[in-house]
């Protein structure tokens, strides 16, 4: 089969690759319509991550059709058309049980790496390096899944699958987001990042009743498509986001502050000059520049909810600022599984729509080119999908 | 022309001045390594626990009935079975475990919980370089068996 793999730093080409088959009894193999690039794989691409492999098949998004389940999946059957949670549970460890899906105990066979770095193990995930498992990823005509019944959630009829291709990721952890910063009626909401997950996680934060939301990036056409869902806009490279926060809030605060960059943060000035040279010479690993933001713009007592995928460590934060004000820090790869049934039934309703994110459909054939979009953000490239 | 006193100072010292440096950070240096080397040792004097937490109920893990590779790894190490807290199952720890008896101990957690090992050898791949080919093996081995 064809699929697209990780060759080096900023070079991913289609290769033909064995087609994959179960290795455990409880997997089934998926047929994949759409395969969704997403930000998270600009880390692995510009190499800050250390444990790719030339050769790993990128893609950990996506939806597609059942072909073949082992002998022990009880509820998924072939011919079904599911969407398949990025993160990998077993279904079974206390954190699955707990609704903690990405810190699950037993879906990483590679834990000695992040055990080193992060103190423990946590789940794996498709098509993210060897120290998230070493699963084969999605940009590809079919992809292996492991704990099929727990994974692979059931499409209703009549979500297409430019929409449901995103409940695969984008929408549970923009919708976590917003559920950990605890958005709701009388918050405000500011939102760092107006990529796929931040407009999911504006989106979520006016489903679930917030005032008023306001999204913050530097791209006219993502800073619209923010508008179009329902967001006031700050561009950071014309106004002062803290100085304009203060003004919109009363002083106060966003209540909520959901930080949906990462550690690839861009920005503007000495700080960013400084995050740059620092991380290029591998002093730190991750650039914190719109979390330092998002932990001064907070208001007191505020929350401030990291979605942005960090790597190990950020310099210069600003501790001070969390213990003073009194703020709460939550953050996760994202618990897919908590949310994605209640995303596909609000998809089904019409209550989300997640299709304007695909800007850019295209062939498998045509990875290489869609990475370059959405890496330069060319031609209004939100997210490039792949239809082998 | 006359020839240059010598002083201490000048190129001549400075020369000196280095070496008498770089004799004093070889000496820290192998200071260095035999402090750390001894501190491993008084590490290994008192070897650690490797520990897991498994959904399963500690009867199931004690007595004559419990799995066999609890039983194999209590002839070649010293093995604690205890209740975890917050009903959240047992406690395992193995004392002096080496990667292989962290392997087996992970192994047994996931075949208790989720009934499976899970397996990523054999899933579909691009061309590997040298070095991956190489590497990845190793990779994986180290991992698992836990980084020191």
């Amino acid at each position: 089969m064809k699929a697209l793999c990780w060759t080096g730093v900023n070079q991913v080409s289609v290769e033909d690759v064995p087609d994959p088959v179960m290795l455990n009894r409880q997997d089934a193999v998926v047929k994949v319509t759409a395969s969704s690039v997403c930000g998270s794989d600009l880390h692995l691409l510009d190499g800050y991550v250390p444990t790719m492999a030339a050769g790993d098949v990128l893609g950990h998004e996506f939806v597609g059709e059942v072909v073949e389940v082992g002998p022990d999946v009880r509820e998924r059957r072939a011919g079904e058309r599911v969407t398949v949670c990025s993160i990998i549970g077993c279904g079974r460890c206390h954190y699955c049980r707990t609704g903690l899906w990405s810190l699950c105990d037993n879906t990483n066979p590679n834990p000695g790496f992040l055990e080193k770095l992060n103190g423990h193990a946590t789940a794996g995930i498709f098509g993210y390096s060897h120290a998230m498992g070493g699963f084969a990823g999605s940009h590809a005509e079919y992809v292996r899944v492991p704990y099929a019944d727990v994974n692979a959630f059931p499409v209703p009829e009549g979500v297409p699958d430019s929409s449901a291709v995103f409940a695969s990721d984008a929408v549970p952890t923009g919708w976590m987001g917003a559920d950990l910063g605890e958005a709701g009626p009388g918050k405000v909401v500011a939102v760092w990042g107006c990529g796929g997950v931040g407009q999911m996680a504006v989106l979520a934060a006016l489903l679930m009743g917030a005032e008023r939301v306001i999204a913050i990036d530097r791209f006219p056409e993502r800073l619209a498509m923010a508008a179009t869902i329902g967001a006031e806009t700050l561009d950071y490279e014309r106004v002062d986001v803290l100085d304009a926060l203060k003004e919109l809030t009363g002083g106060r605060g966003p209540d909520t502050c959901i930080e949906a960059v990462g550690m690839e943060s861009h920005g503007t000035g000495l700080q960013y000059a400084y995050d740059r040279a620092k991380q290029s010479v591998r002093l730190q690993s991750d650039r914190g520049l719109s979390l330092r933001q998002a932990i001064h713009a907070c208001r007191k007592g505020g929350i401030v909810s990291v979605l942005g995928v960090y790597l190990g460590l950020v310099d210069k934060f600003p501790m001070g600022a969390v213990m003073n004000k009194g703020l709460t820090l939550r953050s996760a790869q994202q618990h897919g599984h908590r949310y994605i049934p209640m995303i596909l039934d609000r998809m089904s309703k019409g209550e989300i729509d997640a299709s304007p994110l695909l800007t850019h459909p295209m062939s498998l054939r045509d990875g290489p080119k869609g990475y370059d979009l959405f890496k330069n953000k060319r031609d209004g490239c939100v997210r490039a999908v792949f239809q082998p | 022309m006359k020839p240059i006193p010598f002083t201490g100072r000048g190129p001549r010292g400075r020369g000196r001045r280095t070496r008498r440096l770089l004799l004093v950070g070889a000496v820290a240096a192998v200071a260095g390594a035999a402090v750390a080397r001894r501190a491993r040792a008084a590490r290994a004097a008192e070897p650690a626990w490797f520990a897991v937490t498994v959904l399963a109920d500690p009867a199931e893990l004690a007595g004559p009935g419990r799995p066999d590779v609890l039983a194999r790894l209590a002839e070649r190490h010293e093995v604690r079975v205890t209740p975890a807290p917050g009903g959240r199952g047992s406690e395992i720890a193995v004392r002096a475990a080496d990667g292989q008896a962290r392997q087996q101990v992970r192994a047994l957690k996931q075949l208790l919980e989720t009934g499976e090992v899970l397996v990523v050898k054999g899933q579909p791949e691009g061309h590997r370089t040298v070095l991956g080919r190489t590497g990845l093996p190793a990779f994986r081995r180290l991992t698992r068996e836990g980084l020191r």
